[in-house]
């Protein structure tokens, strides 16, 4: 039971980190950035291969590069860090003059592409089969396998998605967050009042990257399994269904998604007596994760809670009616 | 040496696939400014049409038009049913892309329980091998290559000669104007979806026949060489999808032969990182995947 509870509660930690960060990419600043499963995956990774020790370890049954063995924070701080630094390269190529439908099947063509390299590629990452058993965070000083583990775990995951929460409100309600908003709705114009569209672009992809580094480093930690199965491209698909259902701009939007959709998709199956063919039910999933992007755009596409429209406290007082713009108003 | 000319010959059979298909795939984009990025997953569902009628007995060279026919049919109805709408709603193009992943991975899982999670192939009898140096390539390999040319040609006569083909041209670079000059874009449009179906049905299944195999999930693997042959030649222009073709069919087969089978999609990829960062409107195309062009 206890486990139950708190693997629910780390998915739920994970997908809210994900979601924000979607939201910050796609519904602050109109970015699609069908690759966001990528660098989570990067940032799991990466913590995978720092905290396992080498892959002559454990029989040698799978091979990987690096192999540090390091300990706790190190992996989860340098997940961060390659999720961030992931960005640059990718959005130097993309972001810059591409039209933003161009932008989104050049992500979608490379996250399926970057997939189709690590599952190819044995030596870097163990392929197909992924890599497993990596080792908890602390778990030479604690127990992980206690109860009292994984309520830490399930807390410290909560706490940083709560962290993470307030930094991207932050951002958000600041005059950056004006300005993205004004590229969002507006790019020529953003452009033409000074702002550096693709320096925000970028800034906002950076920022995003490192938040889905870091919610790849917490799931890897607690599910101490990573292979690419579990970063396929409809993933991201679940994260914008999340975003678009939950509100696209708000962030208590983002979090409402990420637990109706990819968490509470995942419970609702778990209790449906099985029925048909094996896979039916996983195909049905994904059918209702695409109808439910289509019927939202359709029926409501500002999502369940809508941004706020954001207007100035006071009215500035009227200016006296002229001539001009008498009868405007 | 003699690998990369065997390979060439392979080479020519990979662009005449990806030659019908990128040309639909880019005609598409043109004439609706649509990304349907389905477009895989509709080759494959008329790939699923024609193994139907060609597991009952039929030779799959008479499965083709039931091909065909369906992804015209198919491609028709998606318009008609899910992308228009959403267009008249004034989604933008964001969003239309958004939405034409999701109904992808609708077609996708709806077919699954459907035809099943194997792989299928073809009944078909692959012909003499005929020999040219190095190259070997099948009869039902060369019958492909003439479909490819046929339909090259006959989209060639569409768009150059046809009413109906300047009609086409004239919506796809202004629809407001094309309308007002009593052009009927909306019939147009419709039946630009028909033509560009049926070329996806075709691709689809001459895909499955060249293949040992496929499945649902070969959707996604369809759709990178197409999308890197629409973008290189510069996407909305059919001719320059052609030109794509030949050079991503190419490129992939040879490079197979040369690095390894499991990195020709890679190639294809890294052809289209390049175009994106040197030449991102493409080879063809005036403005395209430029900024601010639409």
């Amino acid at each position: 039971m206890t486990y139950y509870v708190t693997t629910l509660l780390v998915y739920a930690a994970v997908d809210i980190l994900a979601c924000l960060a979607i939201s910050l990419q796609f519904g602050v600043s109109g970015i699609v950035n069908f690759s966001f499963i990528i660098f989570q995956a990067a940032g799991a990774y990466t913590a995978a291969v720092l905290s396992l020790p080498r892959d002559t370890a454990n029989g040698g049954f799978q091979t990987y590069i690096l192999g540090l063995n390091l300990s706790f924070p190190i992996p989860w701080i340098a997940a961060t860090l390659v999720g961030a630094l992931l960005a640059p390269p990718i959005g130097l190529v993309v972001l810059r003059r591409l039209r933003s439908d161009y932008q989104a099947i050049a992500m979608l063509v490379l996250s399926v592409i970057a997939s189709l390299v690590v599952t190819n590629t044995p030596a870097f990452l163990d392929g197909a089969a992924g890599l497993a058993l990596v080792p908890q965070p602390l778990s030479d000083k604690f127990n992980p396998y206690s109860d009292g583990y994984h309520w830490a775990y399930t807390a410290g995951a909560l706490v940083l998605a709560v962290i993470v929460f307030f930094i991207v409100q932050r951002i958000i309600n600041s005059p950056y967050g004006r300005s993205l908003r004004a590229m969002r709705e507006n790019e020529v114009a953003a452009k033409a009042l000074g702002k550096n569209a693709v320096a925000m672009k970028m800034s906002v992809f950076v920022v995003g990257g490192a938040i889905a580094g870091l919610s790849g480093a917490i799931l890897v930690g607690f599910i101490t399994t990573w292979a690419p199965s579990t970063w396929l491209y409809p993933e991201t698909l679940i994260l914008f269904a999340a975003v678009i259902v939950g509100g696209r701009g708000n962030n208590y939007g983002a979090v409402l998604g990420a637990l109706l959709v990819p968490v509470g998709f995942e419970e609702a199956t778990r209790y449906l007596p099985t029925f048909g063919p094996p896979g039916l039910i996983p195909a049905l999933e994904w059918v209702c994760i695409g109808g439910l992007i289509l019927g939202f755009l359709w029926f409501r596409p500002r999502g369940v809670l809508p941004e706020q429209r954001r207007v100035f406290a006071a009215r500035p007082k009227p200016i006296e009616a002229t001539e001009q713009y008498a009868g405007r108003d | 040496m003699s690998l990369i000319v065997a390979a060439f010959g392979f080479g020519l059979v990979s662009m005449s696939i990806i030659a019908i298909s990128a040309v639909g795939f880019t005609m598409q984009f043109g004439i609706t400014n649509m990304i349907n990025l389905a477009y895989g997953q509709v080759m494959i569902a008329s790939a699923y049409a024609a193994y139907a009628v060609n597991n009952a007995g039929v030779s799959i060279w008479l499965a083709l038009p039931v091909g065909a026919v369906f992804g015209a049919v198919f491609s028709f109805l998606l318009n008609r049913l899910i992308y228009a709408p959403f267009q008249r709603k004034g989604t933008n193009l964001i969003g239309m892309v958004i939405i034409s992943l999701a109904v992808s991975l609708v077609i996708a899982n709806v077919m699954l329980p459907i035809v099943g999670y194997y792989s299928v192939s073809y009944h078909q009898n692959p012909g003499t091998t005929y020999h040219l140096g190095s190259i070997a390539l099948t009869g039902a390999q060369l019958a492909i290559i003439a479909v490819a040319v046929v339909v090259m040609l006959a989209i060639y006569a569409l768009l150059r000669f046809t009413r109906l083909g300047k009609a086409m041209r004239a919506t796809a670079a202004n629809p407001t104007l094309a309308r007002n000059c009593g052009i009927p874009t909306a019939r147009v449009v419709d039946l630009a979806w028909l033509i560009t179906g049926a070329l996806c049905g075709v691709a689809g299944t001459v895909a499955g026949m060249n293949s040992d195999s496929f499945s649902v999930a070969s959707g996604s693997e369809f759709l990178i060489p197409i999308i890197a042959a629409s973008i290189l030649g510069g996407a909305g222009s059919p001719y320059g999808a052609m030109i794509g073709a030949v050079l991503i069919g190419e490129m992939t087969e040879i490079s197979a032969a040369i690095i390894s089978p499991e990195y020709k999609q890679v190639v294809a990829f890294a052809v289209l990182v390049l175009v994106m960062v040197l030449r991102p409107q493409g080879l063809l195309a005036k403005r395209g995947a430029l900024a601010a062009a639409g």
